[in-house]
Order: structure tokens, then sequence, then C-alpha cells
């Protein structure tokens, strides 16, 4: 699309929570619709039709990639949540992860991608799809990712720690897995593509470590999502940057300027009319009410959603940057609060109109 | 002769490997252990907790000195047991069943073995039964909860529950953290203490040992 597409849809105003869990669990059975394409790809049509969206936003499910890769790789189905490399795994692993690129996803990654298919096939909504990141996938694939990478960034080399190798390795493979999800997305119709990079914050890489001049925020997370950039962009697909994470200034700067999303969309944590300025005027600012709080009616209250939702508004308006309100993550449904955070989506979306 | 300020600074740089030479030549110069620990380790976390509270540090400072910490005390271990000293108290340490989210429950086991306290970490996605045995096997003084999803925040709850109904909840003394959580809803489900950070839970730990 047209850069002008998203930054006319900020100009007139459009409001969108990323809302498909809510949906996905008012299906009788939402686990037998994570297995069905058609059917998962019709609960994010609704979720569109409901909060008025011309994106058809997918569910944020961030396991995808992990589940897909270690299936490639012949670990054991079922464990995917919990494993974890013990050591570096070979180069044998990283060959065999490369040459997987035909072979069959899962059946909840096939469901997820169908539901890409589903909403490009059948409806006049933009087909977005959503994968995780390379650096927040990595993170998933080792026990103790935040002390390798920081001692990456004491220098150690690869070759002299087992921590660093670990990383190195690891990311290897998760952007392998990464740009296979994103291409088969492509492949069933994605316009745009959301890259959610949750861990790529300072919790994870220390800026106190960057100050002094090592390279990890380059090397572990700038480098590998330049190249998934440079693979949507060959593929003329729109990248939605996600990144809910604590953030300081220079990362969400290097996002905005470096990767060049048509949309970033960021956490509760930043102040968007004050990153307006680290962001160029044709990237599109989502976000960023803090919808982690919304089950709670004591942390945030519904008419703490609406303050904050007009004080958005009118800051962003005061900045006079692109901006679609929106929520800081997936709204994700809390079962006792159910009631509660539909409410606060709604004031979200329609206070002060 | 060993000079034990750079075991200080080892620990406050993240330096394990300097910290478990300086370490290893104390040991072979006799040095004793609990000198080193009350008099260079723990404070010298203190510090780190200190940078880490004034926004100095972050999390992967903090991490990389608690891997020094603990490179340093595994080597001291074996010479703490033969001298029978004791920790300040035993903790049992996890994150509540159907939460597989460690980084703050690691920060804060950590800051407590960095603090003199000895940690008996159960991991994550703990049940707990996996608790009331921990607790029981190694005779806790406290027992720390975590949790990071508002969906698994009430199984906190239900461990509370279940070490009342083990006849536990008298004889431990319950600790809770975690992004979701907050002091009124630590208060609303019993525990005897709550903190936001990794920091405050050692100052908490210690005054619930001294209650």
């Amino acid at each position: 699309m047209k850069r002008d597409y998203y930054l006319q849809l900020a100009a007139r105003g459009l409001r969108i929570p990323i809302g498909i869990d809510l949906l996905l669990h008012e299906e009788p059975d939402p686990q037998r619709t994570l297995r069905d394409g058609s059917r998962l790809g019709q609960v994010a049509e609704h979720a569109a039709r409901r909060y008025a969206s011309p994106l058809a936003i997918p569910l944020m499910d961030l396991t995808l990639e992990k589940e897909d890769l270690l299936r490639l790789l012949g670990y054991p189905e079922g464990e995917s949540e919990t494993f974890h490399f013990p050591e570096a795994p070979g180069l044998d692993l990283l060959e065999r992860a490369r040459d997987s690129s035909h072979a069959p996803f899962s059946v909840r990654g096939q469901a997820h991608i169908d539901s890409v298919r589903y909403i490009a096939g059948k409806t006049e909504l933009l087909p977005v799809g959503m994968a995780i990141g390379p650096f927040s996938l990595m993170t998933k694939l080792m026990a103790d990712p935040i002390t390798a990478v920081a001692t990456a960034g004491m220098g150690m080399t690869a070759e002299e720690d087992a921590g660093v190798l670990l990383a190195e390795r690891c990311l290897a493979l998760a952007e392998v897995a990464v740009a296979r999800s994103l291409e088969a997305q492509i492949k069933a119709g994605a316009k745009a593509l959301m890259i959610c990079e949750p861990a790529a914050n300072i919790v994870f890489l220390s800026p106190r470590q960057i100050d002094a001049g090592a390279d990890i925020f380059e090397r572990f997370v700038m480098q590998p999502n330049l190249r998934i950039r440079q693979l949507l962009a060959s593929a003329a697909a729109d990248l939605i940057f996600h990144d809910c994470g604590e953030l300081a200034d220079f990362m969400v700067a290097q996002f905005a300027t470096r990767l060049d999303p048509a949309i970033l969309s960021l956490g509760s944590s930043r102040k968007l009319w004050e990153d307006a300025v680290l962001v160029p005027k044709n990237v599109v600012l989502f976000g960023n009410l803090p919808s982690k709080k919304f089950y709670s009616d004591e942390s945030m209250p519904v008419e703490q959603v609406e303050a904050m939702t007009l004080e958005l508004v009118a800051k962003m308006r005061a900045a006079n940057h692109p901006h679609i309100l929106g929520s800081e993550c997936d709204v994700l449904h809390v079962a006792d609060a159910a009631a509660s955070i539909r409410k606060k989506v709604e004031v979200m979306i329609s206070c002060g109109v | 002769m060993a000079d034990l300020n750079k075991l200080f600074d080892a620990i406050l740089k993240g330096d394990n490997k300097t910290a478990a030479a300086v370490t290893k030549e104390a040991i072979a110069e006799n040095a004793q252990p609990m000198e080193l620990i009350t008099k260079y380790m723990i404070p010298a976390m203190s510090e780190v907790g200190r940078r880490f509270e004034c926004e100095e540090y972050y999390v992967p400072e903090l991490l990389l000195s608690a891997r020094a910490m603990k490179g340093a005390l595994e080597l001291l271990r074996p010479l703490l047991a033969a001298s029978g000293a004791q920790p300040l108290a035993r903790v049992v340490i996890g994150t509540v069943k159907g939460d597989l989210h460690d980084i703050g429950k690691n920060l804060v086991s950590s800051m407590l073995e960095g603090g003199g306290f000895e940690v008996v970490d159960l991991g994550t996605d703990v049940t707990p039964d996996k608790f009331i045995q921990a607790i029981q096997e190694h005779k806790a003084n406290i027992v720390a909860l975590s949790a990071l999803l508002t969906v698994t925040m009430p199984m906190m709850k239900s461990t509370i529950e279940a070490l009342k109904q083990a006849s536990l909840r008298d004889r431990v003394k319950v600790m809770v953290g975690g992004a979701p959580v907050t002091r009124e809803y630590a208060n609303s489900i019993g525990a005897d203490g709550y903190s936001e950070t990794a920091t405050g839970a050692v100052n908490l730990a210690r005054q619930l040992v001294a209650s």
C-alpha cells in the first residue's frame, strides 16, 4: 500500500484496539477456532467490523514461530512453551531449518496463515499478517538471554563465551523461522505485516552498555530486523513494527528511521506526543493506551481510560504527528473481567468523538 | 595476598571470571568465607541494588553482578558447609502455576542470594503442591510467589490457601510480586508482604525474618 493510505487513516481519526482475542473468546470453542483458518479469519473480520477498522489484524499469537521452528528441527511437539536450547545449536540445525522452507506448518500455524488468506480472499479489509520478531523469538529459545546478551555487551565473543555463542545461534535460527512465517503469510495475501519485538527493550538490552559503545542493539535487534524489512520490501508488503516493551529514546528513533515502518506501535511506557520528534512524519504512531491494565477497575477505572484517551488525542493533535489511537498491545480476554475490558475498549474508541 | 577489594569491584562490574579468580586465591590463602561474603560480596550486591534503584544500572548489569556473586558463592559453599555457617533465612521462590515468566523471579532470587539469604528456586509454573513440598523439605522461613500475568495472579491466592490447608501458613511468611500485582491485591489474598522491586524484596525479606 502507499504510505498515504496509513496517513489518511490517521488523518481521519481512526481508533482501533488490537482486539481479536476478545472476539475469539466469544466463540463456543476458542481452541477449536485456533485450529480452523477460515473460522479464525472470520473472527479477525468480525473484530475489524466491530471496531470499524479497515485493517484486519490477526491474533497476536507469538508462540507460533517457536513451535514451528522446534517442529522443523524434530523436537517433540507439546514442549515448545518450556523448551530452551541447553547449549548452542549446531550449524547442522541451522541448515536443517533453512532447508525446511517448504515443510508444512503445524495445524495452528497453518490456521494462522489461512486466516490471513481468508481476509485477503473473502473481504475488502486490508490483510495484515503477524509474527514475533527475531530478537524476541531468540529470547524464547534460551533460558537466560539477558545475561548472554549482556555478556556480549561486555565485549565477549562467541568464541570466548558459550552464552554468547548460544545467543548468536538462537538468533540465526529465529530469523529463519520468522522469515519462513512471513513468506507464507505474504503468499497467503498479507499486504502489511506486524512484527512484534516486545523483548527489544531496556530489560534485555542495557542502555548503559550501549552508551559505552556496545553493539548489542545493532547486532541482535537492528540487523536481523533490517533483513526482515528487506524481505517485506521485496514483496511490496508494509511493515507495522510493534514493541510494547520499555524503550530508550534511541531505540524508538532507530526503529522509526531505519526500519521505516508504515506504522510504529509502542507500549504505554512511552509518551507518544514526545516520541513524535523522534519519528519521521510519514510513520504513523499507533497506540498506546494501557490496555494491559484494563482488567483492573482498581488500577485503571473506566474514567481514567476516558481521561487518558482524551489527553492522548489532544496531545497528538498538538504534536501534529500522524496517529492512530489504539491499545498498547493486544487486548487480552480475562475471564473475570471480560465486561469491564469491553467497556473500556468501547470508551477508548468512542469518547470525545 | 589476594586483594579482596577486587572481589567487590568484580561483582560490581559483573566480571565473573575475576570474581572467581580472586575468590580462589583467597581460599588458597585460608581467608574466612564469611568475611568474604559479609565484607565484600554482600556490600557489592547492595551497591548494585542501589545503582539499579537510581537507574544507573539496568537489569542486565544486575544479572551480570548476580552471576559473578553466585560463581564466587559456589566456590565458598563447601567451606561454609564445613564451618556450619547459617544463612540469614531460607527462601523458597517460584513463579506460580500457569505462568512461565521468570525474569522478575530471577532478579529477586539473585538479589536475595546477594543479600545473604539461601534461595531455593523452583522455577516457573510451580504448583501449590511443589511449593508445599519445598517448604517442608528445606524448612523455609519465607516463600516468594511471582506472577506476570493477570490471568495467573489468582494462583497466588490458591497457593496461599493451599499453605493453610497444609498447616504451613503459620510457619512461613509469604511475599508476592510481579508486574500486575499491587499492594492492595497482596493484602486481599493474605500475603505478608509485597514489593514492587527486586531490591525492595530483599528489605522486605529482612523485615519478615525480623518480625
